[in-house]
């Protein structure tokens, strides 16, 4: 019996856009689990992404209730929610988004400070998922913008791990970067999930998704399906692969 | 131009806030500078207008006795002198009289004159500014009209031994007789009045003599020539005077310090409003590179875009700039309230081009000069590298602050990265501290020596102070000595005379002749060497000897009764009294050239005596011995009012100033910094920074500016706030400031200063809070 980590209830979202209401979530229960690796996929505007911020404490729901192990989060306000993130989640942004005026370490070490005012436990726990992504020291000291896509991206891979978060959310993490340096991202997110870090992921590149033991497609704001793949192993595993395409020809997508 | 202005609109539109707060900086420095020329160009010349329009003279001459020997004289000294254009004498009547004024006592020099005859005089007219239907009474200078002193009311005035009560029918103005500060006061007389004080032989009566120049700046030499030529010939002749120099100066005092004040705040405003520009315009090149970047890619020349922001800021400070000179003219009428309670010459508001057109001048060229300087950085702007690059605000040329090493808290050590990538910010905050840091020291030294303890500005100002001064005439002094050695309530009796006597080659000089100067109350007049000892000694006024070149060891020639002596200079003074044409005598000094025909003597009195009920009983007992009793501590309280009610509401005006600066300045740099990181501080929030934690942040990172300007503004300025207030009064006769510094209040300024802009930091940084992690992922 799996771990539940977070658990919706009839999670809604409606924006108001142009004096209409636009409902971008509606009535979504679900639960995730504790070592999974979920793959939220789905069209442009399915409702994706607000999906992962609503999960992740990023953002309020306009209606329903988001669980985190028996504590609700749907009703916290913007600093208790800050709170939440910082000591429960990790976040990996499609654009990246390190801080340009920190080095490295610090953007790494600024999370970090933020839980644990144990200054070299922190570093010493930064430079081992620093050796772990396969960014060097001489990188480490180095601003976002004077190094790579890549690094930079693995970069805030550490810094969304510093923490050790229960769940990491991954928002498109290979938008942003070429196909080489997207698997590099791809194998590390793996490996992490390997040694047991929940992760959920949106995506809607299939090379990725197949990373993923459970595949959620998303349509017009519901949960329209799920895909139970297994658990990730080799990314050119054969049957998962069609296991995902034959789920998401059945999606529609 | 079409184009630019355009853009300039767009550029507008997109920062209002940052353009309300620059609005409000050029503002206040239009209104100030306005006002600083208005005082300086205009309201001096008031004087001299006033000074034209009653034909008045330049060099005052009063002659007790009046006899016709000594107008004859006078006749033949003036018309053998050259520089004499036209003179008028006529019998009037003087002595020194008081009378109650502001809550103390004025003390001074009163010229009786029969009102018909003084409206008429053909040099030194007198004009009646307010009348009444009282038809029997006196008509006092418009300058002490007040809740005392006014229409249909009783004045009594004290004159000699005798009190006298009048009604007052009415004000007058007088450019040389119409204000204490003058040496000389004018009382006009009703006709029967007037005859009953001179059938009551009270009073002595005087020959008036009012002489016009050809060349007014000669009136200093004219008037020391004749009191010469008058001291010689008549020993015994009692004179006062005044001359043209030393009243336009006198009476408008209160207009030097104010307009002193107002050109100081004016620039230091501009000056804040100039960086907060040029700051602000380095921001949109950096905030605005793609756009730029993007306009210069479609043909817009570097040339449209620099005219777009010269238009945009150019055009916002002449606007501004007129309203603010505008605004000026609905203050003005409120400063020259306060103004003419010190002058007491009616100033007529009117609209001065001069002032008005120089002020958008000033700063419409100043503003434009600083856009210019500071847009040219967008001529380097090439718009392939722009677009690509957009926004680079790090040089990543160190790691300020390294997390992994530092000290400091997770807030205080972002905060301080925040700090050191903004050094312009730094700068902007730095130059508002400093000059913040002027204002609270000003502030605190003004209300430590003349709010809450008058005594160093009196020290300073008026030189000499005690309870009382009783002054005798010279037969009687023994009686008088006598008497106040018995008396218990005296606890300190000294002379402390007056006269005036000139300086061979130089000006008149007022000496203050004493027996021993180690005696007096006031140690602090001397501000080098030593006060004078011995008879062949003096000390002499440090401005006067600074015109003169004259040097501490130095021998000058003093002329009195028509003898000369010669004088080696110990020391430098500073009173004000006389402008800074003062010096000191031992008593055994002037004698060598002079008698006393009466003599002051200056008492402090045990504490609890009445100071009014002592003066009564000396002048009862002794009689007509005494020629006036002076309560000097009423006399100075009732001068020094005008000054401490001028001062108080400068204080208010510019701490009121500096709250509105700084709040204005912080605005912008926080709106700067929160437009700069709305990025960074989205991705602090995804973190799970709060938003508490962002505003502390935020408002850290000014601290290290604030504290670094407000203890290195705070501790010059202590330093040098003495010397630059000297400067601000050396028309007056000061060469140095001994101002007590209150460092507890200065170190609680620097305190609240601190306190102040991180609070308003924090408040301004509210804003924050707005900005969510939802805003970055939809890339609001």
């Amino acid at each position: 019996m799996k771990k539940i980590l977070l658990k919706t209830e009839n999670l809604s979202k409606s924006f108001s856009s142009g004096g209409s209401l636009q409902h971008v979530l509606r009535n979504i229960d679900l639960e995730l689990y504790q070592g999974d690796f979920t793959v939220i996929m789905g069209a442009s505007g399915a409702g994706k992404s607000t999906l992962l911020y609503a999960l992740s404490g990023m953002d309020t729901p306009t209606l329903g209730t988001i669980t985190f192990g028996e504590r609700v989060i749907s009703n916290l306000n913007q600093d208790e929610l800050a709170v939440f993130r910082r000591d429960h989640c990790g976040f990996v942004f499609q654009q990246i988004y390190l801080i340009d005026g920190m080095s490295v370490t610090d953007n790494v070490m600024s999370a970090g400070l933020l839980v644990s005012k144990d200054k070299k436990a922190i570093l010493a726990k930064a430079k081992e998922l620093f050796a772990a992504v396969d960014i060097s020291e001489e990188t480490q000291k180095k601003f976002p913008t004077q190094i790579s896509g890549g690094e930079a991206q693995r970069a805030g891979m550490v810094r969304a791990l510093i923490n050790s978060p229960e769940i990491l959310f991954a928002d498109e993490p290979t938008g942003a970067l070429n196909s080489k340096t997207g698997l590099d991202v791809l194998d590390t997110l793996t490996r992490f999930n390997e040694m047991g870090q929940s992760i959920v992921m949106v995506t809607h590149d299939m090379r990725s998704a197949r990373r993923g033991n459970r595949i959620l497609y998303l349509k017009d704001g519901i949960i329209l399906g799920e895909c139970d793949l297994g658990k990730a192993g080799l990314p050119d595993d054969a049957g998962r692969q069609e296991k995902l395409a034959a789920f998401l020809a059945e999606m529609g997508w | 131009m079409g184009k630019s202005f355009l853009l300039a609109r767009s550029n507008l539109k997109k920062a209002k806030g940052q353009t309300a707060a620059i609005i409000v900086l050029i503002f206040l420095a239009a209104l100030m500078l306005n006002l600083w020329l208005w005082l300086s160009l205009d309201y001096r010349e008031n004087f001299k207008r006033c000074h034209d329009r009653l034909n008045a003279e330049h060099v005052t001459l009063a002659i007790d006795g009046g006899s016709r020997e000594v107008e004859d004289f006078l006749e033949d000294t003036l018309e053998g002198d050259t520089r004499t254009a036209e003179y008028f004498m006529d019998s009037v009547m003087h002595m020194v009289g008081t009378f109650e004024y502001n809550g103390g006592e004025m003390n001074t020099e009163l010229i009786f004159f029969e009102k018909e005859a003084a409206l008429s005089r053909p040099i030194g007219r007198i004009e009646i500014v307010e009348d009444s239907e009282y038809t029997r009474g006196v008509y006092m200078p418009n300058l002490y009209e007040s809740d005392e002193i006014a229409i249909g009311k009783t004045i009594e005035l004290s004159i000699g031994n005798r009190k006298m009560s009048y009604t007052v029918c009415g004000f007058f103005n007088s450019a040389m007789t119409g204000s204490h500060n003058c040496g000389l006061c004018g009382i006009l007389m009703t006709e029967d009045c007037y005859q009953e004080l001179k059938e009551a032989a009270c009073v002595p009566q005087a020959t008036l003599c009012s002489i016009r120049l050809k060349d007014k700046s000669e009136s200093e030499d004219y008037d020391a020539m004749l009191k010469d030529a008058v001291s010689s010939r008549f020993a015994a002749a009692r004179t006062v005077s005044n001359t043209y120099d030393l009243v336009s100066r006198s009476r408008y005092i209160s207009q030097m310090i104010c307009s002193g004040i107002m050109s100081a705040m004016a620039f230091l405003i501009l000056l804040i409003a100039l960086v907060v520009i040029a700051s602000n315009i380095v921001n949109y090149i950096q905030e605005n590179m793609k756009n730029l970047g993007a306009l210069k890619a479609i043909g817009y020349t570097s040339r449209q875009l620099v005219s777009s922001l010269l238009l945009q800021f150019t055009g916002i400070a002449l606007a501004v700039a007129l309203w603010g000179a505008g605004i000026s003219y609905v203050l003005f009428p409120y400063i020259n309230k306060l103004m003419e309670l010190q002058t007491g010459i009616p100033y007529e508001i009117r609209f001065l081009p001069i002032p008005f057109f120089l002020t958008l001048g000033a700063l419409g060229g100043a503003v434009s000069f600083v856009v210019w300087i500071s847009s040219r950085r967008i001529r380097k702007v090439e718009p392939i590298v722009a677009l690509r690059q957009g926004i680079k605000t790090h040089t990543f040329k160190k790691n300020h602050v390294p997390l992994e090493t530092t000290r400091a808290g997770l807030n205080l050590a972002l905060a301080l990265k925040t700090a050191f990538s903004g050094m312009k910010h730094n700068v902007t905050v730095c130059i508002t501290m400093l000059v913040l840091s002027l204002v609270a020291v000003f502030s605190g030294v003004m209300f430590e020596n003349m709010i809450t303890d008058m005594t160093p500005f009196l020290n300073m100002i008026v030189g000499e102070t005690a309870d009382s001064c009783i002054n005798v005439e010279a037969e009687a002094e023994k009686e008088f000595l006598d008497k106040m050695a018995g008396d218990q309530r005296v606890s300190k009796l000294y002379l402390y005379n007056s006269v005036q006597m000139l300086h061979v080659g130089g000006d008149v000089l007022m000496v203050t002749i004493t027996d021993d100067f180690s005696k007096v109350n006031n140690q602090e007049v001397i501000v080098e060497g030593r006060f004078p000892k011995y008879d062949n000694e003096m000390a002499i006024a440090a401005k006067y000897a600074e015109e003169r070149e004259l040097r501490i060891g130095d021998e000058i020639k003093l002329t009195a009764d028509g003898k000369q002596g010669g004088y080696i200079i110990s020391g430098f003074v500073q009173i004000t009294n006389n402008l800074g044409k003062d010096c000191l005598l031992t008593r055994a000094g002037y004698e060598r050239m002079g008698e006393m025909q009466n003599t002051s003597y200056y008492l402090n009195l045990t504490d609890g005596t009445d100071i009014g009920a002592f003066n009564t009983e000396m002048k009862k007992s002794l009689g007509d011995k005494v020629n006036a009793t002076i309560d000097i501590e009423a006399t100075v309280e009732s001068a020094a009012s005008i000054y401490v009610l001028l001062m108080k509401m400068i204080v208010f005006a510019v701490l009121a100033l500096s709250v509105v600066v700084i709040t204005f300045v912080l605005y912008l740099l926080v709106r700067t910094i929160v437009s700069n990181k709305k990025q960074e501080y989205g991705i602090l929030k995804a973190l799970g920074f709060t938003t508490g934690q962002l505003i502390l942040q935020t408002a850290l990172s000014f601290m290290p500016a604030v504290v670094l300007s407000a203890v290195v503004g705070v501790t010059v300025c202590s330093f040098i706030i003495n010397p630059l207030t000297a400067s601000f009064l050396k028309d007056i006769g000061i060469v140095k400031c001994t101002f007590k510094v209150p460092i507890g209040y200065n170190i609680l300024a620097g305190m609240g200063m601190i306190g102040a802009a991180f609070g308003i930091a924090c408040l301004l940084s509210v804003k924050i809070k707005k900005i969510t992690p939802r805003a970055l992922i939809a890339g609001e």
